[in-house]
């Protein structure tokens, strides 16, 4: 399978994944596919990348159920840091968390 | 690299998982926060009702159909009375959990477990105050087999099988914020929320302000400056042929110059009176007490509160028909204190009207035959004794009748959301109720609030009243916090009772004065009974108002109800407009609520006419003079966002306040002792030459009114062009005066801030500076043969914040409009276009 068909499946697990077991998973699932696609030099930035993309998939399936812009301004607003950066925060957690997964697999692995 | 790779992604992979799954700080746990599914962001999808739900919840005896018209308000349709109540804590729940367990927690001291050490002063002042043991008390009191018990347990039923069959989506967003969970819900928790209302309008605390004032001006002074009688009469018991407020015209006794010793004492005095209000304040938002300014926490002011109602008889109405107005007043929170609800039972009760979220009661409303609103009596059900202990760092006993009894002391404990112990009090009760040390020494107190009374009950039967007089024989016992009931129905009649617990005391019956503990003849020996409640039906004038004021002029009947009563403003308005207008339309009802004209504003620019008159004599009229005098002249006495005239006038009369109460300022600080109410302000202004118009400060000359009213308009002049600037043409109101509607948690972002509203002093929605409180329902009833009703609030009956029915009713409610309420008698009258959702509860019994 070529990169982008790799990529789209993280970013499809990690939507699955999150959904079925929770924020946690996508540190999983990014070590899992380091693990297979041990040979591939872009294997954190992908998985990075596939995070955002998940999460940022889901926010959109959330943003049909109702007002996730709101939601943004409320909770940024209590947070006080603001609706932009909890979005980005947002979708920079799980890029950590794959990004990270798949960090620890591939330093252990050897590449 | 690899080595690098492995250390920075494990640290990295650590850290995630430590603050997704950990609190850090305030912060709750990043994870089940930012998860979009699970987390915050699944709020989302909770912004509005499901358009259509079947629901199978044990305990229903029949089908419940709840049809949510297009305003959010749940139409219940059932078939019991606890079939209406389960099914409204189900909708209570859905729309206001987290307000729900706030106001239990509130009143059990137990916030610090949601909060943590923020809330501590506040859980320390309930239970000081011994609300839970009240609440708690009066629960246990109802009979198990009494109808409300068992009404208001289906109610919690209905609350704890929402919370039960929550979805991870559905948590409210607070819970998330504080990472905390729902608690269970109890039947009792229905009482915690009377004691709250009950410690939110009947609690009052000025004996200490007045032993204060009592020292520094002597006891004649003090009388007449916190009056048990008003200055200006304008009763809730109409008074036969009058036509106007009655002036009392109770002179003001010269204040006596103290002595040092007098000085200390009343220092000592008002140290102690501080010191109590800290220590019993609760607001309704969750603020720390010990961050409320001393005016907020003591007395209760002129205009933070500020309930109205008034009715007209079909004589004095253009359609012929009974007309009846609410108008209370409170702290104005988001989500509101209020949900609106309507519960039908064939048979049983077709009742509409705003409901309290944890509770099955719908206080103030109508049904088919009779509507009913209340404002707040403000009678004197509070008294302080001052007991003599065996030890006063820690008393074990103190003195009754020259026989010492025990102290009852018992240790509380403060816990945080972990249950860690964050706090260990020891706290001290006797027979009256909980004994508090200041520095005027250890002070027990008695409240009606904490006496046996089952409100829930009469509020239940006032529900299903068919008449005014039914109303009142179903509500003859209610308790506390005593309210001025004010009914029309639609046989045409209208009235109104202060209803609820007036204690008969010794010493002339008067509760204003600390009392001596040391003596049981003190205490209380009874209950006022019916007929000695202020009231009136169908009087001859055609109608009936309320505002808070002094319910029974004492020339007609002398009887002690209370003291420092509020200025009767807002009543002589209302009154005034009644009188003026024999045919009354509900249009004409609904602008009074926002009335922009106050009854104290004529007194005062009397006064600055007469000032102006004898500056000009007297030849110290100045340019600046002119100026400021031709501004208030040209206004047109309305308080309205874009008046300019209004940043002046009460710039003006508040410096006049401040040059006059010179003598109660304690020598050598800022601190005054009391306020007296605008009400003795204008008596005053009525008598150019009393020695309260000479200032202190300046011992070599005597001042007049005149004089005082000028020097007041050119501090106030200069004070508004320093605050909004020199060109007055740039002043507004409604920059200066704005209502904030604060979330319960004061949550940035949450509220709504800065909204300029028709509101000033004294007008019939009174204004303070922090802007905070207001009208917290307004409504009008049309008793016709076919009843009719128009209202709002200032929310919306969402507590979800993201939804946008969560504040869609603000703007309706600042521009002083109302929405016609929708009233379908079965759930087929509610018309498709009409119905935002629908959600039905089976019978048939099994878990959701």
């Amino acid at each position: 399978m070529g990169r982008l068909v790799w990529f789209l499946t993280l970013v499809i697990a990690v939507a699955l994944g999150t959904y079925a077991f929770g924020w946690a998973a996508p540190a999983v699932l990014g070590a899992a596919w380091a693990a297979v696609r041990r040979d591939d030099a872009f294997v954190p930035a992908m998985a990075a990348l596939a995070g955002v993309f998940g999460w940022g998939a889901l926010l959109g399936v959330a943003s049909l159920a109702g007002p996730v812009a709101r939601v943004a301004d409320v909770v940024g607003a209590a947070m006080q840091v603001g609706a932009g950066p909890l979005l980005a925060l947002t979708l920079a957690f799980p890029a950590l968390l794959t990004a990270s997964g798949a960090g620890v697999v591939r330093g252990v692995a050897g590449r | 690299m690899r080595k690098l790779t492995l250390g920075v992604s494990a640290i990295a992979l650590a850290g995630c998982l430590h603050v997704g799954a950990m609190p850090v700080g305030p912060v709750p746990p990043l994870g089940a926060l930012l998860d979009p599914v699970h987390g915050v962001w699944g709020i989302a999808s909770t912004a509005d009702l499901p358009s259509d739900q079947t629901l199978s919840l044990e305990g229903f005896s029949g089908d419940v159909e709840v049809k949510y018209d297009d305003r959010s308000v749940p139409h219940i349709f059932a078939t019991t009375e606890a079939d209406a109540a389960r099914a409204l804590g189900w909708v209570h729940a859905r729309d206001r959990l987290f307000q729900m367990e706030m106001i239990q927690r509130a009143v059990a001291g137990t916030l610090t477990e949601l909060l943590g050490k923020r809330a501590l002063a506040i859980d320390q002042n309930a239970r000081r105050l011994m609300l839970a043991q009240a609440a708690d008390a009066k629960w246990n009191a109802v009979p198990d087999t009494a109808a409300v018990k068992q009404v208001i347990t289906a109610y919690m039923e209905g609350v704890n099988a929402y919370v039960a069959g929550m979805r991870p989506q559905d948590l409210p967003l607070e819970y998330r914020l504080l990472n905390a969970k729902p608690r269970t819900f109890e039947p009792r928790d229905t009482y915690y929320l009377l004691v709250r209302m009950s410690q939110t309008l009947s609690y009052q605390e000025e004996e200490l302000a007045h032993d204060a004032l009592r020292e520094l001006v002597g006891a004649a002074a003090a009388d007449a400056l916190m009056p048990i009688e008003s200055p200006i009469q304008e009763p809730i018991e109409p008074v036969a042929g009058r036509t106007q407020a009655r002036f009392t015209g109770a002179a003001i006794p010269a204040p006596v110059l103290p002595t040092p010793a007098q000085v200390s004492e009343a220092r000592r005095t008002l140290d102690a009176a501080q010191q109590l209000a800290r220590a019993t304040a609760m607001p309704m938002s969750a603020v720390d007490p010990m961050n409320l300014t001393l005016t907020e926490l003591m007395g209760r002011g002129e205009a933070v509160v500020g309930s109205n109602n008034w009715a007209v008889s079909p004589s004095r109405s253009a359609n012929g028909h009974a007309m009846l107005s609410g108008d209370p007043h409170l702290e104005l929170t988001l989500p509101s204190i209020w949900y609106e609800a309507h519960l039908v039972v064939p048979g049983v009760m077709d009742v509409y009207g705003v409901s309290f979220p944890l509770s099955p009661i719908i206080p103030i409303g109508f049904n088919r035959d009779v509507a009913w609103t209340m404002t707040n009596t403000g009678n004197d059900v509070v008294d302080f004794y001052r007991e003599q202990v065996d030890d006063t760092l820690s008393p074990k006993k103190y003195l009754v009748d020259g026989a010492w009894r025990d102290v009852t002391v018992r240790e509380e404990i403060f816990k945080d959301l972990r249950g860690r112990v964050i706090q260990r009090d020891t706290m001290y009760s006797t027979h009256r109720g909980p004994l508090m040390q200041t520095s005027a020494g250890w002070l027990s107190q008695r409240w009606t609030a904490r006496e046996i009374s089952d409100e829930g009950n009469v509020f239940r039967m006032g529900m299903s009243a068919q008449s005014s007089p039914d109303f009142y024989e179903r509500t003859a016992t209610f308790r506390t916090p005593a309210q001025n009931m004010l009914t029309a129905d639609r046989q045409g009649n209208i009235g109104i009772r202060s209803t609820g617990r007036y204690p008969i005391r010794p010493n002339g019956g008067r509760g204003d004065r600390i009392q001596d503990g040391t003596l049981s003849a003190n205490d209380w020996s009874g209950d006022q009974p019916l007929m000695w409640y202020p009231q009136a039906y169908n009087p001859t004038q055609g109608y009936l108002a309320s505002a808070n004021q002094q319910p029974v002029d004492p020339q007609a009947r002398n009887q002690y109800a209370g003291a420092n009563w509020p200025s009767p403003w807002r009543a002589m308005r209302i009154n005034h407009i009644l009188r003026d207008n024999a045919q009354m339309t509900v249009d004409d009802m609904r602008k009074m609520h926002t009335d922009p004209k106050s009854e104290l504003t004529p007194f005062v620019m009397a006064a600055i006419a007469s000032a102006a008159e004898s500056a000009k004599t007297a030849g110290v009229w100045t340019a600046d003079d002119s100026v400021a005098y031709s501004l208030l002249t040209a206004w047109d006495s309305e308080f309205v966002p874009d008046s300019r005239g209004a940043v002046l006038f009460t710039m003006v009369t508040t410096q006049i306040g401040t040059l006059l109460w010179d003598e109660l300022i304690l020598p050598g600080e800022t601190r005054r002792v009391v306020t007296p109410q605008q009400a003795v302000l204008v008596s005053l202004l009525r008598e150019n030459a009393s020695v309260w118009w000479d200032l202190r400060s300046t011992a070599d000359s005597v001042e007049t009114r005149d004089e005082i009213v000028l020097l007041g308009m050119r501090k106030g002049w200069a004070l508004a062009r320093s605050l909004e600037g020199n060109d007055p043409a740039t002043w507004r109101w409604g920059k200066i005066r704005m209502t904030n509607i604060n979330h319960i948690l004061r949550l940035p972002g949450f509220g709504r801030d800065s909204l300029e509203v028709r509101s000033g002093p004294g007008t019939l929605s009174p204004s303070d500076n922090g802007g905070t409180h207001g009208a917290s329902w307004r409504f009008v009833v049309e008793l016709a043969p076919e009843i009719r009703a128009w209202g709002t609030y200032p929310g919306g009956q969402s507590g979800n914040p993201v939804s946008r029915r969560y504040d869609d009713r603000i703007d309706l409610w600042q521009a002083g409009e109302l929405a016609e309420l929708r009233v379908p008698g079965t759930a087929a009258d509610l018309s498709v276009e009409h119905t935002t959702a629908r959600l039905v509860f089976t019978g048939k019994g099994g878990a959701r």
